[in-house]
């Protein structure tokens, strides 16, 4: 894996992980993962001009860069638009992955706000390595998309997951009808809703079933039975009790 | 609320308090009522009892002021009931309490006596619903538990009056409970730093400390009565630090602490068997709540409700009073005692004429809809006590999403369809006032009161359900239509879908009884007047010759706009009034078959738009200001209007035929 070996952050920014000279530039694989990740998101929303991205990128030496990545195979210019080849789509693929698992894991287990859940991810995506990027994947169900509702690329732990192995914690919403869940953690959008469910007695710990799904969502703790908003109950995440 | 409170307290100022608390729906009004024998609303719908209810007791020998707090669930308030109860037990320092806790959710009561605890409050602790836990194959060890509280802890059935007498014994010993959990070093620190900035001598710091390191809003007021600005500033900088500290918030660390130690004593004290939940009322519970189950169920109760109050209330009811009481005995008595006093034509015609105060007030208020509106509170009374209401809402919370409410404003909506003006006085349950303005609102445009359906279900008899069905159509549609509009213009928040379910239970008769004869007393001692008044302006209006000069101006409108005949000016002008009083003459009208089927259908919609009554329009003043109000009036009218002509429009250019 081609993982960024020491690579600086951009200026500004605090360096993350070892310490060193903050004025050291980044270095060339690092600058390639960065061009990667905006050449995918641009083919998100139907950009492909050389153009267009030459304007878009903030690295130095971009266009260079970008033509030792077509030397080396990993993607194609033709008449000014950019096509991923196989290499640079599987690389792009990757990188995206763990920038937006790290989103994720900010947001939802860290609840970072967002501005600052941004500028972690950015730094985490150089860092994580396979082995820890498919824990947090785990860890966090298998999802499908980051914190902003983009599509997370699928790695092999997910395709293993549907064959065989259960998420280890998932949104209450979606355990099955009559299945119960011990409350792992709760990422409301609110506080005074973390507050008004652990003043009915839901907080990490407590077990629920969940007893019905439509037309509302209707859980119960201990004897208690609760109706609330879909949206509440995908706040609440659980593990098999 | 407070002012009230503390005004009647004023009067017995050396009488003992004593406070029922609890969280909702555990039978706090059921031992209210056995205490002190008076009444109070007992229900199911979290948060029906906004009202305090107090009265005189006699438990344990003394004279003590029993005080029926509304339920909460944490005393840190979140709701304004919990908000409520919270400021009852913090404004009297000397103040008992009797705690009512739901024995099989014996963890959500605990988490209220420590709170009691903190405040260092003296209190019993009754384990009500003994007989619905003991089903479930719950046990719980009462002499461990009050060892462990250092409280009396009491096995009750209220319902049945079981376990009720050693209240008073335990009163009197006067134990504060004695659960208190550690909690997070720093909150620790936190609470001991905010104990010595607050006044001396007052009770139960600790409890007080927690309420504003969880960042109570409502403490405010209190804290400004008590304390010096720097102080209240250095006791908010605490706060704020310590929450910097923390990711998340603290009032749910909070929580979260105390859950545990709650957790601990009912590993203690807490059995409960593995038993199957295949009673025969869960079952039908499931059903209630069943997405397509649930709507034969909510239209056979819909179908219960109008036999009773359409059938019984407005049919047999009415007929009764109208044509034997009134008809034969009161109106003509009244008329010979008027006609002998006054010689006066006036003055006769003041009390007994067309628009006479005895006559046309009175009469319509006792005679039409008083067992009407009498047959729908008891009806209600049944929903809210059998537990059905809380079910409605989760049924309809889908819908009532879309208009920007949560499935908690089912309350104020479905008691619209006995009373809109009532209705508008429980909107108070609501959360947000973005929901409160909207209710207020739908329920003035388009939930037509038991008094109006009543007139209307006459006027239906004629007509084929095609027609019918159009009525109800546009106005349901024009409603969400409103309000899914209005929730896009009005700030604020949609308040949280969190509702508990209270099971299913068997109402009793009594408790159904006097609720439904306290209610019928707030509507003769709130509406008959609004009737008579209204019944009054009319009258004026008639005398100064005014309602001929409305009608000379309105009648361009309703001519010309909305297709009716003139003489329907007459009835619309009076819907301004009341939409009933409007309904009836609409109903006489189209008995004299002076009205197509099409002119029922757009008159009908347009006067059930109108505002309902001018009871309901002194109310909304009342409860969400002039401002609001006129907005309110000034664009329902013309709506209605003009929902009206486009429906008058619509099917005359197409042609429809009903």
């Amino acid at each position: 894996m081609n993982q960024a070996k020491g690579g600086t952050a951009a200026p500004g920014q605090k360096r993350f992980g070892r310490g060193g000279n903050d004025a050291e530039k980044k270095s060339e694989a690092h600058r390639r993962e960065e061009i990667l990740e905006l050449l995918w998101t641009m083919r998100e929303r139907g950009l492909f001009s050389v153009e267009e991205f030459l304007r878009m990128t903030e690295e130095e030496d971009a266009e260079l860069i970008l033509a030792k990545m077509e030397g080396d195979g990993w993607i194609s210019i033709c008449e000014g638009q950019v096509a991923f080849l196989e290499e640079g789509e599987r690389r792009a693929e990757e990188i995206i992955r763990r920038h937006r698992l790290a989103e994720r894991l900010l947001s939802e287990v860290f609840a970072l706000d967002e501005k600052f859940m941004e500028s972690s991810a950015c730094q985490f995506e150089h860092v994580l390595n396979p082995q820890v990027l498919d824990s947090v994947c785990a860890f966090l169900g298998h999802p499908p998309i980051c914190p902003h509702g983009k599509p997370i690329p699928r790695g092999p732990c997910c395709a293993r997951f549907k064959r065989e192995i259960e998420p280890l914690v998932r949104p209450l919403a979606d355990l099955k009808l009559g299945e119960e869940g011990r409350i792992v953690f709760i990422t409301p959008r609110s506080r005074s809703r973390l507050e008004r469910l652990s003043s009915l007695g839901l907080i990490p710990g407590s077990v629920v079933r969940l007893a019905q799904k439509r037309p509302s969502f209707v859980l119960e703790i201990g004897e208690t039975a609760l109706a609330l908003d879909e949206e509440i109950a995908r706040e609440v995440y659980v593990k098999k009790a | 609320m407070n002012k009230s409170l503390r005004k009647t307290t004023a009067t017995g100022e050396a009488i003992p308090r004593v406070a029922l608390v609890g969280n909702p729906n555990v039978g706090k009004s059921v031992i209210f009522g056995w205490l002190t024998g008076q009444y109070v609303t007992v229900s199911n719908y979290p948060g029906t009892t906004v009202e305090v209810a107090q009265g005189n007791s006699k438990v344990g020998g003394r004279r003590q002021v029993i005080v029926d707090t509304p339920g909460i669930n944490n005393l840190i308030p979140m709701s304004e009931d919990e908000r409520v109860t919270r400021d009852i037990l913090l404004e009297d320092e000397d103040l008992k309490v009797i705690q009512v806790c739901d024995a099989k959710n014996l963890r959500r009561g605990l988490l209220i006596t420590m709170q009691l605890a903190e405040m260092e409050k003296s209190a019993v602790l009754a384990l009500n619903m003994a007989d619905e836990a003991k089903e479930r194959g719950i046990t719980i060890d009462h002499y461990d538990l009050a060892q462990l509280l250092k409280i009396p802890v009491l096995s009750t059935i209220a319902t049945r009056r079981k376990g009720l007498d050693g209240l008073g014994k335990g009163l009197e010993a006067g134990y504060i409970p004695q659960i208190r959990p550690v909690y997070n070093p720093e909150i620790e620190e936190g609470v001991k730093a905010i104990e010595n900035l607050l006044p001396e001598k007052q009770k139960g710091k600790r409890a007080l400390a927690l309420m504003l390191l969880a960042g109570d809003e409502s403490l405010k007021d209190w804290l400004h009565c008590r304390l010096s600005e720097k102080v209240i500033q250095k006791i908010e900088e605490i706060c704020r630090i310590l929450q910097s500290q923390h990711q998340e918030p603290l009032g749910f660390l909070i929580n979260q602490k105390r859950l545990k130690a709650v957790d601990r004593i009912l590993e203690e004290v807490f059995r409960k068997e593995k038993r199957s939940r295949g009673m025969a009322a869960s079952a039908l519970s499931n059903w209630t709540t069943h997405p397509v189950g649930g709507i034969p169920i909510l239209l056979l109760v819909l179908y219960a409700m109008y036999k009773l109050v359409g059938d019984f209330g407005a049919g047999i009811g009415v007929d009764f009073l109208l044509n034997v009481v009134f008809g034969k005995a009161i109106n003509p008595a009244v008329t010979r005692i008027v006609e002998h006093l006054f010689p006066w034509q006036f003055f006769q015609d003041f009390f007994v004429g067309p628009y006479g105060l005895v006559t046309m007030g009175l009469t319509y208020a006792i005679a039409i809809v008083l067992p009407i509106v009498g047959t729908f509170f008891f009806a209600f009374g049944l929903l809210e006590d059998s537990g059905y209401l809380p079910r409605l809402a989760v049924m309809v919370n889908r819908v009532f999403r879309a208009m920007g409410l949560s499935g908690k404003a089912v309350l104020p909506m479905v008691l619209g369809l006995g009373c809109d003006t009532m209705a508008t006085l429980t909107a108070r349950v609501l959360e947000t006032k973005k929901e409160r303005i909207l209710v207020t609102l739908l329920l003035a445009l388009g939930v037509p009161c038991s008094a109006q359906i009543g007139v209307m279900v006459g006027m239906f008899a004629g007509l084929s359900f095609k027609a019918i069905a159009l009525w109800a159509f546009v106005v349901a549609g024009t409603m969400i239509c409103v309000g899914f509009l209005a929730s896009k213009l009005i700030p604020g928040e949609r308040a949280d879908f969190i509702m508990e379910i209270p099971p299913l239970r068997i109402p009793t008769l009594k408790n159904i009884l006097i609720k439904t004869v306290a209610r019928l007393e707030w509507f003769l001692k709130e509406a008959v007047p609004l009737f008579l008044l209204g019944t009054f302006i009319l009258f004026a209006l008639d005398r100064l010759s005014l309602l001929k000069a409305l009608q000379n101006m309105a009648e361009p409108i309703v001519v010309g706009f909305l297709g009716l005949p003139a003489k329907a000016t007459q009835a619309l002008l009076l819907g301004f009034l009341r939409r009933d009083y409007g309904a009836a003459g609409l109903f006489v009208m189209a008995k004299a078959g002076e009205l197509d089927s099409i002119q029922i259908v757009v008159s009908l919609v347009t006067i059930t738009l109108f505002i309902p009554c001018v009871a309901n329009f002194f109310m909304i003043i009342k409860e969400r200001g002039l401002r609001q109000a006129s907005a309110m009036a000034g664009f329902i009218f013309p709506f209605a209007l003009l929902v009206g002509g486009g429906l008058n429009f619509l099917l005359r250019t197409l042609g429809v035929r009903l």
